[in-house]
């Protein structure tokens, strides 16, 4: 298959230790449980294509403030001093005006930041608890297992919009505040999902190799287990990309976004709340494909993973 | 009920934490103090925390949720027609999205492994999975709204004087409802289609299947065979997401002006009205831990090999 030949070739580029025995099959791979997902994606078509649309926003994110023409907030004039309002798409304005006399094109490529921050940071959020919390819990059994399982079902209950409504609400609407929302709403299930990854993990006899070796607890946790469910925490964190995105988008749009930055679901709120929504297309339609088209990537990103993860589904 | 008394408790004291004032929009500048005294013994807001926490609850647990700041009215009178008119949407656009989701989801499952139909399908499931409610809504108001001017996307129509069960029935209201619920509806498709499809990959491999393929029936036969097989998982599924999805309703409703209770919590919060905020949400926890008591009992009646002790 030419696709286990990239593996070794990969691994073996990027191993700087030497290759003690060609017939060694079994050798190990130190950075197989990064790499395999990642050759996993490349064979399918889908999560290929998702990872080019991510790839490409992720650039126009990096160099949003090269690319974009205009301050986002920058009233544009007529030479007369009036104010440009709702302009068609031209030459000086690519996607038209606002109607406050913002330039569209400019707030749109600062929306790939913002929503790059957030989904980022969210997710790095949400994957680091869920992970402790999956690892320690399926890990360790028993009553410290129950006790935090309690605390996950009641996370559970809880309505994960409505929440953070109120709490963004409460608190005041800044992007810090909303990343701190989505930190909180979305590591419950994470947890749960990691945590049946690793209650299987445990029983292998590797575990019990390890541990009778004197290896302690900690070692057998980040070194063995942890790149066993790798794939889990890799799966988790993608969608929660995916649902940090859409929470900002969901919020902004509500009006509860953080008025200082303009996200896609803020220009979106703003066209929605100035009663332009029907009429100006150029304000409207960019937002709403980008927002469209980077939050189904992400997801065609994490349907591979779970076809894989999930040998039931697995095509043979 | 554990979880319901936690979700309150964190509930209640999240409004109060804040620091913001609610006797700022509530008393009038200018008042004297005896006045605002009096005012806030009304609204119970007097007292430590703890006496406030202990009334709370206990206004909870005889279903009484205070007054609202806003409307100056009981809680319970606010928020009930809210309701009401969020289920209008909700029920239907979940079952009908369920049983449309459901039916494509074995076709999709069912295809040709990695033939047109199951990459299509899983493509555009995908994609619109992907699509923020608020988007879906933005979109039906484009084309049947204002571009064809077929049907109207604001708000429930006139009453024209109507109450009670009236006020539903009655064409206005009808073709007012078509919009919204098209939209929930359609955010509710793909996740049934994929996961119908899931179940369906999933069975197609049984030895079942071969016994029923041996016995001669037709293709379609077989099909509904492995779909009733993945219908189990599904209708579990479905009382979760039926409280997730009134949850989730709530940027729907806003789009369309829809009087439900989604928008009342965000008009609510907007408004510092925290009695009916703070009801609007408890209501919307319960109705998920009901809703996962509900799925639970329903799995052990579809399922035989489940046994609750």
């Amino acid at each position: 298959m030419a696709s286990s030949t990239l593996v070794s070739f990969i691994s073996e580029n990027s191993m700087s230790v030497t290759v003690q025995d060609k017939q060694d099959i079994t050798s190990p791979r130190m950075f197989g449980w990064f790499l395999d997902p990642l050759t996993m994606l490349l064979r399918d078509r889908f999560a290929l294509a998702g990872l080019v649309v991510v790839g490409v926003f992720a650039g126009i994110a990096i160099f949003a403030p090269w690319i974009a023409t205009h301050p986002p907030y920058e009233a544009a004039l007529t030479p007369e001093g009036r104010l440009l309002r709702l302009q068609l798409p031209s030459s000086e304005h690519y996607l038209g005006t606002t109607t406050f006399g913002h330039d569209v094109f400019s707030q749109f490529i600062v929306g790939f930041r913002v929503a790059f921050i957030v989904g980022g940071l969210g997710a790095i959020a949400v994957g680091i608890i869920s992970t402790l919390f999956g690892l320690i819990s399926g890990y360790f059994g028993g009553f410290i297992d129950d006790v935090l399982m309690r605390i996950t079902d009641v996370a559970l209950s809880i309505p994960t919009l409505p929440f953070a409504i109120v709490a963004v609400g409460l608190l005041g609407p800044s992007l810090n505040n909303i990343i701190l929302v989505i930190a909180l709403l979305f590591w419950r299930n994470g947890a749960r999902i990691i945590r049946s990854a690793v209650l299987t993990e445990r029983e292998r006899v590797y575990v019990k190799w390890a541990r009778a070796a004197g290896a302690s607890h900690f070692h057998v946790i980040f070194r063995h287990v942890l790149p066993n469910v790798f794939r889990v925490v890799f799966l988790w964190v993608t969608m929660s990309v995916a649902f940090a995105i859409l929470t900002e988008a969901s919020l902004s749009f509500i009006g509860l976004g953080d008025p200082s930055v303009t996200s896609w679901g803020q220009m979106l709120n703003t066209a929605f709340s100035s009663g332009n929504l029907r009429s100006a297309w150029w304000w409207v339609v960019p937002p709403s494909i980008a927002l469209v088209m980077l939050i189904s990537s992400l997801y065609l990103i994490g349907r591979a993973f779970e076809e894989q993860t999930n040998p039931r589904l697995r095509r043979t | 009920m554990l979880v319901v008394f936690i979700v309150s408790t964190i509930m209640f004291f999240m409004f109060r934490i804040v620091p913001s004032d609610p006797t700022v929009m509530l008393v009038e500048r200018g008042i004297s103090e005896e006045a605002r005294q009096a005012l806030l013994e009304r609204w119970g807001l007097t007292g430590s925390l703890w006496e406030q926490y202990l009334r709370y609850m206990g206004g909870l647990l005889v279903g009484d949720f205070g007054n609202s700041f806003f409307y100056r009215a009981p809680v319970w009178d606010v928020l009930l027609p809210r309701i009401v008119n969020t289920l209008w949407i909700a029920v239907p656009g979940l079952l009908l999205g369920a049983l449309i989701g459901a039916t494509l989801g074995m076709v999709v499952g069912w295809a040709r492994r990695g033939g047109a139909v199951e990459r299509g399908g899983i493509l555009i499931a995908t994609i619109i999975r992907g699509t923020p409610s608020f988007i879906i809504g933005i979109a039906l108001l484009a084309v049947f709204s204002s571009w064809l001017g077929w049907l109207p996307g604001f708000g429930m129509g006139d009453s024209g004087g109507a109450t009670g069960v009236m006020r539903y029935l009655n064409f206005n209201f009808f073709i007012h409802l078509i919009l919204p619920l098209l939209a929930v509806i359609i955010y509710f498709i793909p996740e049934n289609l994929l996961l119908m499809r899931s179940g369906v990959v999933e069975n197609r491999t049984e030895d079942y299947i071969e016994l029923v393929r041996a016995k001669g029936v037709s293709d379609q036969r077989v099909a509904w065979h492995a779909g009733r097989n993945s219908l189990l998982p599904l209708i579990t599924w479905l009382f979760p997401a039926l409280a997730e999805t009134i949850a989730g309703i709530v940027v729907i409703e806003i789009v369309f002006s829809w009087p439900g209770i989604g928008r009342e919590l965000v008009l609510a919060v907007t408004r510092q009205d925290y009695p009916v905020a703070q009801a609007a949400f408890f209501l919307l926890a319960v109705m998920i831990v009901l809703a996962n008591l509900a799925a639970d009992l329903t799995y052990g009646k579809l399922d035989p090999r489940v046994v609750y002790k």
